[in-house]
């Protein structure tokens, strides 16, 4: 993969979160087309920034922080979920997690215009929606030759987990899907996040995974039974999953 | 950070007092006198205790990784006062970032060692060049909305961010988990 000044500009201002939407899609499609290099940049650059911190007066917070914080510490969640196994993926998370700073600083910029957030949120949501779709159509077409008929489905939080959100990217031919989460609780350790693929009405395992520390998920399913999927959903199980859902219903598909 | 992973309490109290002073000081820096910055605080906290796994000692210094952990917290908020509304993308932010060093520098010794080793590297950066680089690292503000505070071109502060934190990279070089085999 050519490397340039080009990509060390863009890798810059991703480190420090500060890219402008167009730079965006740029830097994505080229770390969804696989650059070790700019990975290691972009690592190595974030922890190089740190530096600007070193300069900052510490300042002792008042007691009842430590207290607060002491107090609060909840259940284990033991984050294990980060898919690392192959290069693609490492690419999709760096891309994925770029997109969507990419978003909210769009987001941001629009806010600033001082215009109505909801107004635009429809439109932010559309492009959010078509670059994860291209995004993630890319990706199962580098691991899923001739994939050409990737498609989307949102899920949306229920109780437990009104805030949780997701979507499924799959390929009916492949049997390959892709579920990206984020605002997920955490979990006991002996508790994993199990995917539903719903067909005829019935759900059919997909697989199990975990959310990362801060909520998020990517998780590739290569269990999808057979073509014709309508519906996803995700519940808490039994640590490596069953056959049939028992769990809380965390997030759930509405097809149209 | 194995205690810690390991829900070990004490282990996180221990963390806290040897860097809420730093991450305070940041968090403070980015937010101004709120109870915004005590508000990061805890989060970054809760979120090393539920993420402490994910710390990986081979790639890194516990202060860089709380310090990444509470810069995007606080610019997060910085960008959302903006609005009543938050943005709520930013959980997968984490993924895929790691803190880049490869020493433990958790010793409280050698923590000030790399303190002064950044400083250092920071002082050394042409005024331009290190400008850019606060007002992106400590008000969130994009290329753009740097072009326009500072009067100066966007392909100029392009440059400058660049030429600036590729510089610090060098500097750091010693300290940094990558960069030795390249493409």
């Amino acid at each position: 993969m050519a490397h340039s000044e080009r990509h060390e500009e863009l890798v810059a201002a991703a480190a420090l979160n500060i890219v402008d939407g167009a730079d965006q899609a740029e830097l994505a499609r080229h770390l969804a087309e696989g650059c070790p290099t700019c990975e290691e940049l972009l690592r190595d650059l974030r922890g190089a920034a740190t530096a600007l911190a070193a300069g900052v007066r510490p300042v002792t917070p008042a007691p009842h922080v430590r207290a607060s914080i002491l107090a609060s510490l909840g259940p284990a969640r033991i984050a294990t979920a980060r898919p690392v196994s192959t290069g693609v993926w490492r690419v999709f998370a760096a891309a994925a997690a770029l997109l969507f700073v990419a978003v909210g600083l769009d987001d941001a910029r629009l806010r600033r215009q001082g215009e109505d957030l909801r107004s635009q949120s429809a439109e932010l949501a559309g492009r959010l929606q078509s670059a994860e779709t291209a995004l993630a159509e890319r990706v199962l077409r580098a691991r899923v030759l001739e994939s050409d008929d990737v498609q989307m489905m949102r899920l949306g939080g229920k109780e437990p987990q009104p805030g949780a959100r997701g979507r499924v990217f799959w390929s009916p031919k492949a049997r390959r899907g892709i579920l990206v989460a984020s605002s997920l609780a955490a979990l006991p350790a002996d508790r994993q996040y199990e995917l539903w693929v719903f067909l005829d009405g019935k759900p059919v395992n997909a697989g199990v995974f975990d959310a990362d520390g801060s909520g998020g998920a990517l998780f590739e399913s290569t269990d999808f039974p057979e073509p014709g999927a309508q519906n996803f959903a995700v519940t808490i199980e039994p640590r490596g999953g069953l056959a049939a859902p028992t769990g809380p219903v965390v997030l759930v598909g509405s097809p149209t | 950070m194995a205690r810690v992973e390991a829900r070990d309490t004490d282990a996180l109290a221990e963390l806290y007092d040897r860097h809420s002073a730093r991450l305070m000081g940041l968090a403070r820096r980015v937010l101004g006198e709120s109870g915004e910055a005590e508000e990061v605080l805890q989060e970054v906290f809760l979120f090393a205790w539920r993420a402490a796994s994910s710390f990986d000692p081979a790639r890194g210094n516990v202060l860089t990784w709380l310090l990444i952990a509470t810069r995007s917290r606080a610019i997060d908020r910085v960008r959302s006062r903006k609005s009543a509304s938050r943005p709520e993308l930013r959980s997968l932010e984490d993924i895929g970032e790691g803190p880049a060093s490869r020493d433990d520098v958790e010793a409280a010794s050698a923590g000030r060692q790399w303190e002064q080793i950044c400083r250092g590297a920071v002082g050394e950066l042409p005024e331009d060049q290190r400008r850019a680089l606060e007002l992106a690292y400590f008000e969130g503000l994009t290329q753009q909305e740097i072009a326009e505070r500072t009067g100066t071109p966007l392909g100029t502060v392009k440059t400058r961010v660049r030429l600036g934190l590729m510089k610090l990279r060098e500097r750091l070089r010693p300290y940094l988990g990558s960069g030795s085999d390249g493409a």
